[in-house]
């Protein structure tokens, strides 16, 4: 479960976010809609730690990303924007990595390593060193070790980003599984069409603020078009910076 | 999970990671051997010339006038110079280093000469010209050595003790050795250890930090569930066997290139480090280690890209290097203020334990501990710029 409440963060002159307030909660999947520099990585940099906001709070599980970070670091798994590998290691080396830094070890971390390589179907990838790796392989491995210690929350910055038509297909069935598993999935995409086939619950951020939220019966109520995709439009007044 | 625990999960992916990366190994040993090649190489070329003995070649004299005074051709040739005719314009010659001397006797002197009085002959040289120094010295000499004799035999003929004119004896006491000159291949040592140090864990610094960052593999790195003075201390501690296995191969280089190579066939003299000396500076250099790999560690902190970093840390070993080089020419005597300078006191100390001086211990401790002082409150430094957003962004 993630709670993020009245987020704003500055970067110099650029208000980036000027109180972004919702709720993620566990079994579900949870959208962040929004154009291209809208806030959605500010925002999701902040429930993973590496960005502290100037005011306001967000808590994973209900813990305080700035109090307890660590607390929180251990119950996620993020793939950030920038999601780059080890080169030199293998596919299953660079997962290695971090379940040992989330202090897994040994046959157990073994275990889940296989899991993770059974159901991303890396079988194929698993022993080769990374470079060379296509943008669909590397998405595999990133997410393969974000996830490695089974985490509750699980937050993905454009997770289909780059990837071929195939990769994404495979991409969204592996996010509804983690959902019917009981997870708190919390995905950023500015693409309309994923996002409603995906989710269950949207937050649409315009400008550094959240422009509307709800489930997709909500937002089509509150706006009064037939589709999700018209709805979108006119909640953000424009579809720049959209697919 | 403890601190301990999650260091060495970092440590060691670094480690194996790195030992992957031909550039980090290159690096190691190339900077090992470039000291002890560049010495044998100076000693192979500059050797002979420098320590050749300069009485083993005949002293060649240009002379103009030879005909107007035979005795004294006859006396240097006696001497062993070899008489060259004097070329056309002899200042001009002996400016542009075509001669080293000339030797110009004018008409007059045979006349003057005949009637006792002092016959003149004028030697035209170059004194800002080191390398003829030598011949000039030989050549002036040899002249005096004739006016001399000459005047010991006017003496004897006039019934005077020639000990008359030389109311002083001078003996010169010449205490430099081969041994001594040698030494200043030995003086270079010392810069080309901290060399070796300053390069041996260099690539693995700048792949951690600006390499991870270039990867974009260091924001989910950071997600991790591990405090950011432990990644900094994780990632430092790995570059610290790569500078210590360049130190190795620095120290056993040199030991090979001194004692197997034939170097007394080039400077009459046979170099030699004892391995007690070789252990002892190897240990003195441990603190070193940690003070190069946290100042690259800040310079690939906050420096935009692999490249750029490659670039600034390539510059630091150019640092200890200035008061070293100095010390290879002009040697000086340890002071106390020397050790509270980091590298510059373990310099000297070096050169110390190689000529097998009696070092201070106190000396040991004070620039070892200065050391390590200073590398304490830069990985401070590197902590604090790893625990800043900014970190991340430094790409853009």
């Amino acid at each position: 479960m993630i709670e993020v409440n009245n987020l704003h963060k500055s970067f110099g002159n650029i208000q980036a976010l000027r109180g972004v307030s919702f709720t993620a909660p566990d079994g579900m999947i949870t959208g962040i809609l929004g154009p291209n520099g809208a806030g959605k990585t500010t925002t999701l940099r902040i429930l993973y730690t590496v960005l502290k906001p100037d005011q306001g709070s967000a808590r994973v599980d209900g813990f305080d990303t700035i109090r307890s970070p660590m607390e929180v670091q251990k119950r996620i798994g993020a793939l950030p924007d920038a999601h780059g590998l080890y080169p030199r290691l293998t596919a299953r080396e660079n997962i290695r990595y971090y379940g040992r830094l989330h202090g897994l070890k040994g046959s157990d971390l073994e275990n889940k390593i296989d899991e993770l390589v059974r159901l991303l179907e890396m079988q194929d990838i698993e022993n080769r060193v990374t470079e060379g790796f296509s943008s669909g392989q590397r998405v595999k491995v990133a997410i393969a070790r974000a996830l490695v210690h089974q985490p509750q929350n699980v937050l993905l910055d454009e997770p289909t980003n780059g990837l071929d038509v195939m990769s994404t297909r495979s991409m969204r069935t592996f996010i509804r599984r983690l959902c019917d598993e009981g997870k708190c999935v919390l995905f950023s995409s500015h693409i309309m069409q994923e996002v409603s086939a995906l989710c269950d619950h949207i937050v649409i951020i315009a400008g550094g603020e959240v422009a509307a939220s709800g489930t997709p019966d909500q937002i089509l109520a509150a706006t009064g078009q037939q589709n999700l995709e018209d709805a979108f439009v006119s909640i953000i007044g424009t579809d720049e910076g959209l697919e | 999970m403890n601190a301990l625990q999650r260091i060495w999960i970092i440590f060691s992916k670094e480690v194996t990671d790195n030992l992957r990366d031909r550039r980090s190994i290159f690096s190691a040993l190339a900077s090992s051997l470039i000291g002890p090649a560049l010495i044998l190489l100076l000693i192979v070329i500059l050797g002979r010339s420098v320590f050749s003995d300069p009485f083993d070649n005949p002293l060649e004299v240009a002379v103009s006038g030879a005909e107007n005074a035979p005795d004294l051709i006859q006396f240097l040739e006696q001497a062993g110079a070899r008489i060259n005719p004097a070329p056309e314009d002899p200042e001009n010659a002996v400016r542009n280093g075509d001669v080293e001397l000339v030797l110009i006797i004018p008409e007059g002197y045979a006349r003057q000469f005949a009637s006792g009085q002092p016959a003149t002959i004028r030697v035209v040289l170059d004194t800002s010209r080191q390398s003829a120094l030598a011949t000039v010295e030989r050549a002036r000499s040899l002249i005096e050595g004739y006016s001399q004799q000459t005047a010991v035999m006017r003496l004897m003929a006039r019934g005077i003790h020639p000990a008359v004119i030389t109311p002083l004896a001078v003996e010169q006491i010449d205490v430099s050795t081969p041994e001594s000159q040698s030494l200043i291949f030995l003086n270079m040592l010392p810069y080309f250890v901290i060399f070796g140090i300053f390069l041996g864990g260099m690539y693995v610094i700048i792949d951690t930090t600006a390499g991870e960052r270039e990867r974009g593999s260091l924001e989910p790195l950071l997600i991790n569930p591990a405090a950011r003075w432990e990644f900094v201390a994780g990632k430092l501690l790995a570059s610290v066997p790569f500078a210590i296995a360049t130190l190795i191969f620095t120290l056993l280089a040199f030991w090979a290139a001194f004692n197997l190579f034939p170097v007394e066939e080039y400077i009459g003299m046979q170099l030699s480090i004892n391995g007690r000396a070789l252990v002892n500076i190897f240990l003195l250099s441990l603190p070193m280690i940690v003070l190069a790999s946290a100042l690259q560690m800040i310079i690939a902190t906050f420096t935009r890209s692999f490249k750029e970093a490659q670039t600034y840390t390539g510059f630091l070993p150019i640092i200890p290097a200035l008061p070293g080089l100095a010390l290879a020419f002009l040697p000086v005597r340890p002071a106390l203020w020397m050790m509270l300078i980091p590298t510059f006191g373990q310099q000297i100390l070096i050169n110390q334990f190689m000529r097998s001086e009696l070092v201070n211990p106190l000396y040991i401790a004070l620039s070892s501990v200065t050391t390590l002082i200073v590398a304490l409150v830069l990985i401070l430094v590197a902590i604090r710029m790893y625990s800043q957003e900014r970190i991340l962004f430094s790409n853009s």
